[in-house]
This record gives C-alpha cells, structure tokens and sequence, in this order.
C-alpha cells in the first residue's frame, strides 16, 4: 500500500516533535548535565529534519534510480499488478489475527484460536477448501506439541488441555 | 592459541551440537527454498529453540541454517524464475536463461559450488580479520565505541537501495523504538505511557519477527501462487564445476573479497552482496555482450559473492555487537542470551567459543555440498508445498516465537502486530527495514556511550574528536552523511552538462 511522502514525511516531523516535547519532560538525573532526555531529544530533531525533507520530496531522485534498476530486472506484469490492488487492505489481516490471539488465546486456549487462525488465513491465501481444515486442526495440533513438550513454553491450554 | 583451537573441537563434536546442525540445515534449506520465505525469516523463527539448546548449538543452528537458506534460494531462481530469498534476485535471470538453454544442472552446480566456496573463504576472512581487529578493538573508549555505532548507523543508510533521507529517517525510527524502557541513563521510565509492559523496552527479537516474519506473510496475500515447476531430469550436478573454477579464479576470488566487505559494513547483507558482484562482474568482463543470456560468470561471482558475505556479516557482530546484517541482528540477541557477549574480549576470553564458530562455519558450507544435490534433487516436491498453507501456519509460529523469545509474554504477540503492519509499510514506501533494525539493535548501545561520554568530557564535544581513532570514525561517519548530497550533486552537474552540450 503506498502513502504518499508528503503524508508519511509530516507523520515523521509530528512523530519526532512529540519525540522532543516528550523527552524534554524527563526528570534530570541530579547533579549531572545529561540525562535520559538528551538521546530522544536528538533523535527527535533529527526525525523532524527527515520528515520535512521527505515531505519535500527531497531524495526522492535516489529512490527512482533505484526502482528503474529493479525494473530492468523484471518484466512488466499487469495482471500481478491489478491482483494486488483489488487485494490492498488484505496484508492487515495477519496482524488482526494477531491481535484477535492477543485478547482470545487464554481465554479459550491456544489449539482452537491457532486452528481458526490457521484456518482464515489459508482462505484468504485461496488454499484448496478441503485442504484448510486438516492443516489448521493438524498445524495448531503440531505447533502445541512442539512448544509445550520439546520446548516447555507454557502456551494457554484453555478449557480443553491437551493429553500431552 | 593451538590450544583453544584444540579445545574447540570438542566442543562442535558433540551429540546435540552435530543434530543442531543437520536439523536446521534441512530447515535452512526447505526455507530458502520456498520463495517468499528468507534467510533473515529462518533465523528469526529459529530464535526460542535456540533457547534451549547449549551455546555453541544455538550459534550453529543460526550459522547452518542462514548458509543453506542463501544457497537454497537459487533453486527457485533457476528453475522457475523466481527467487527463494533476495540474496538469489539479482542473478535469477541469468540463472533462468541457462536453464532455458538446457543447462539447468550447470547453472544448479555454479550456485551450490560457488555458494560453498565462497562460505569458506568469508570464514577464512573472518578467522583472520576478526582477532586481528581485537586487538585494535581493546584499546576503544566510549568515544571510538560511540562513533563506531554512528558509523555503522550511516552505513546502514548509505548502503539502502533507496532514498537516503529515508533510511536516514528508518534508522532514527529505531533509535526511537530503542528509547522506550527504564533501560536509560537515569532508570526513569521513558515513553511507557504507563503501561507495565513497555517498561521492559520494545523486545528486539518479537520486533524482528514482525518486521522480517509477519510482513512477509502479509505481502504473500497480495501476490499470486509461484507457477508450478516443471518436469526436467537433472544430470550430475557437480559435472564440470573444476573447470568453471579454473575459468574464472579472477571473479570468484573478487566474488570473495567483496562479499566479505559487503557482509562486514552494518546493514547491508548477502543481498547487496550479490547486486553489486553481480554488476561488478558485468562491468569487469571480457564477454560483457553475453551477460544477461545464460552466461556463467556473472553467476560465478555473484554466487560465490552473497555466501560470503554472511560470514562477513559476523565481523563487526561479534567484535562490537553492530550487527553487519539483519541475520546477525538477530544472533546478537542470542549471543548474550547465551553469556556470549560480543566485545573484542570474545577473542580472548571465550578464544575456544571463537575457534568453535569457524570450525560450524566451514563444516555448514562442507555439509551445503552434499545436502544441496539432495535438495535439488527433491526441489520439485518441496516446491510444491502450496503457499497458501505454510503462510498461515508461520504467522502462528511469529505469535508463539515471540511470545517465547520475550519471556512467555503475551503482549509480544502485539508487538509483532505492530512491527509487521510498520515493516510493510516501510518496505513498500521505500523505507529501508534493515535501518530501522540497526537502529533497534544498537539504540541503546549508541545511547549509553553517547551519555557515558559526555559525561566524562563535562559535556565538552572536543573529546569526542581528539583521540586519532575517534577523529578518524567520526570523519568517515560525516563523510557517509553527507555522501548522497555529493553523488547528487555531481548527477545534477552532470545532467546539466548534457543539458548544453557543446559550448
């Protein structure tokens, strides 16, 4: 998905002056001169410095020559091109999912969060439809059983604890 | 000295350290294998088992398997052209045109024996650059330590095949990242924003893992299914590879030496490595004319080039903890999990862990030979593991990964949310990745000698530039930042001189 610089190079101006106004309110260490306010502080002007040149379009020259590098490369391909813009909100889904797992997993365990993970996943990815329920249900199954019993990472066994 | 090296072997010739390696050798290559799927990737997922395996096995899984991921990224270029990891993308082409001229198995055999050849000589280089640089390294203050950072910051951004302002912007992106946590001069909790979480710092290794997992899970949604590979019987594999060797010493051993370069500057890894031998190559050639029609030479170069640069890539890690790519940007994270500190007292005082890596390094790139033709050989079944059911199941394992990694914490799971949907971002806008990571990995490196100092000159900056070594980084340090305005503006005078052509 691309944003355009003038939008991405404010995000970075403000991002870098909330940096600076945040750090210049942290508590000096008494009786020396730096403290831990000095190093967001630098890096806050310099990330308001980037981000007005970038919204300025400046550098942008170094970023053509390298895409007509990369595209002598590769051959043009309109109908990749067209998928991936009817498909532009689908790279968020994984981390949706993600964060679905960040609030359900204990509650309901790991097996049937990681099985429906799995399982809207390999349906968005057009897997083959009587594929996807073998591999979630296994693929949960296997992961489970590799973190909890080789590596004894205590994942949430849920209301359904596994026999291992 | 020949008694730590002596005292290494026994520690590579164990039980669990032998099974270390043969178990991510096949993973590093079935990874590297499956395009989409990168060397970086692979050692990032790798990270909670390294947990619990002893040091030396942990740092041999991570060097296995990077190995094989790179080399294993080729058979896909060749065979169907597409590249397994962006170390392959730069000769794909020419790799695909000699299999289109039937020459699949030369071109096959020029990846795997070159690749291998050129993991051997990085660890030769890095055998006898790394301690050598120790002893320089020992005598460093936090000046030196601190422009050393900086610099290796600058290469970071230098190195991007991007704009520099935007690396430049993706580098104190992570410095910022780096910033949040108690672990600051003064102990006080910065940028936290009350939560509990966020007081133990953004943990680097579930940040990786969003950045160089999950984002590529998240591309895979928008790009078709890879096409199918297509019958072919393979002759022998090795057949004709001496002659090839003897053909072209010249590039292989240029191959060599500027992968190992490559590999050492921080940020720029087997990928860079393999573009700019790649083109090295052509610029160089007798034959340049053939170049881009199935022509091996630039394969031999290239080839030997990005294995190369991997070991290079541990030079700067281990001597002072800036990691030269991201591979290593995640195995410095192991090596103090695992009390392998890096520091040039790594040599001295660990000489026999030392010893003990090389020797991993070059049984990884003895053991690339045979395992490759094996690979190759069953290339076309593994390659036809659909896409669409591995991406899911590694999105589950970046949830588990992390939340292992950061000790059994839920809230990783929301960092790798976050630094996936971050590393997407950044990647399709022309935001190098790679800086941001430095920038995370050596935050607070960069930040307490930056502190320790100034506090030592009084806040004075003159010390900062009085001691030779310090004055000399920090000349190369500005010259970095300042170098693309150069290059721009001999461009511009350039255009302009074309411009008015004949006063």
């Amino acid at each position: 998905m691309r944003i355009s610089d003038r939008i991405s190079g404010v995000f970075l101006a403000l991002l870098g002056a909330a940096a600076f106004w945040g750090g210049s309110r942290l508590p000096p260490v008494p009786g020396q001169q730096v403290g831990p306010s000095a190093f967001p502080m630098v890096v806050g002007s310099g990330l308001m410095i980037v981000g007005i040149l970038i919204a300025l379009h400046i550098g942008r020259s170094f970023e053509e020559q390298a895409e007509a590098e990369l595209a002598k490369h590769r051959q043009p391909d309109p109908e990749a091109e067209a998928f991936q813009r009817s498909r532009r909100w689908f790279p968020f889904l994984p981390p949706a999912l993600m964060v679905v797992y960040y609030f359900l997993s204990e509650r309901v365990g790991f097996v049937p969060v990681a099985a429906v993970m799995i399982a809207i996943l390999a349906f968005a990815l057009n897997a083959k439809r009587r594929l996807i329920l073998p591999v979630a249900v296994l693929g949960a199954l296997g992961i489970h059983l590799v973190f909890v019993k080789l590596l004894r990472v205590p994942l949430p066994p849920g209301p359904l604890p596994m026999p291992w | 000295m020949s008694s730590s090296f002596l005292a290494a072997f026994p520690l590579v010739f164990t039980q669990d350290v032998i099974i270390a390696m043969i178990a991510s050798a096949i993973y590093g290559m079935i990874v590297g294998a499956l395009p989409g799927l990168t060397a970086t990737m692979a050692t990032a997922l790798l990270v909670p088992v390294t947990f619990y395996l002893s040091p030396i096995a942990a740092i041999a899984t991570i060097i296995t398997s990077s190995a094989m991921a790179i080399f294993a990224g080729d058979i896909p270029g060749c065979l169907v052209r597409i590249p397994g990891t962006p170390a392959s993308a730069a000769y794909t082409d020419e790799a695909y045109k000699m299999t289109l001229k039937g020459q699949a198995e030369t071109a096959l055999g020029i990846c795997l024996w070159f690749s291998a050849l050129g993991g051997i000589v990085g660890t030769i280089a890095l055998l006898l650059i790394a301690p050598a640089l120790a002893e320089v390294a020992l005598s460093f203050s936090t000046f030196e330590y601190f422009w050393l950072a900086i610099l290796g910051l600058m290469c970071s951004t230098l190195v991007a095949r991007s704009s520099p302002v935007k690396a430049i912007a993706a580098m104190l992106l992570g410095l910022l990242v780096s910033c949040i946590g108690i672990e600051n001069p003064a102990g006080t909790p910065r940028f936290t924003f009350g939560s509990t979480d966020l007081l133990g710092g953004i943990d680097a290794i579930a940040a990786l893992v969003g950045v160089f997992a999950l984002a590529e899970v998240m591309r895979a949604l928008t790009q078709k299914d890879p096409p199918a590979i297509p019958d072919r019987k393979l002759g022998s594999i090795l057949k004709g590879q001496i002659e090839l060797t003897k053909r072209y010493p010249k590039q292989q051993i240029r191959g060599n030496i500027v992968g190992t370069l490559i590999g050492a500057l921080p940020g720029a890894g087997a990928d860079m490595a393999a573009w700019v031998s790649y083109s090295l190559s052509k610029r160089f050639s007798k034959e340049r004319e053939k170049f881009g029609t199935g022509h091996p030479e630039g394969l031999v170069e290239a080839g030997a080039s990005n294995n190369a640069a991997l070991a290079g890539g541990w030079i700067p890690a281990l001597l002072f903890g800036i990691p030269g790519d991201t591979i290593t940007a995640i195995a410095i994270g192991v090596l103090y999990m695992k009390g392998l500190n890096p520091g040039p007292t790594l040599f001295t005082e660990k000489a026999s862990s030392m010893y003990a890596l090389y020797i991993i390094f070059l049984l990884a790139n003895l053991l690339m030979i045979p395992l490759g033709i094996a690979m190759i050989r069953i290339s076309k079944h593994v390659l036809r593991a659909p896409r669409s059911l591995i991406m899911p199941v590694i999105m589950v394992f970046c949830a588990v990964g992390a939340f292992s990694a950061a000790g059994n914490n839920l809230y990783a799971v929301l960092i790798v949310a976050f630094f996936g949907i971050a590393g997407y971002l950044m990647e399709e806008n022309g935001f190098p990745v790679a800086a941001m990571v430095l920038g995370i990995v050596m935050g607070t490196m960069v930040e307490q000698n930056f502190v320790t100092s100034l506090i030592k000159s009084d806040g004075s900056i003159l010390p900062f530039l009085s001691r030779p070594i310090a004055a000399g980084l920090a000349f190369l340090t500005f010259i970095a930042l300042f170098w693309p305005l150069i290059a721009w503006l001999r461009r511009y005078k350039a255009s302009l001189d074309a411009a008015s052509p004949a006063r």
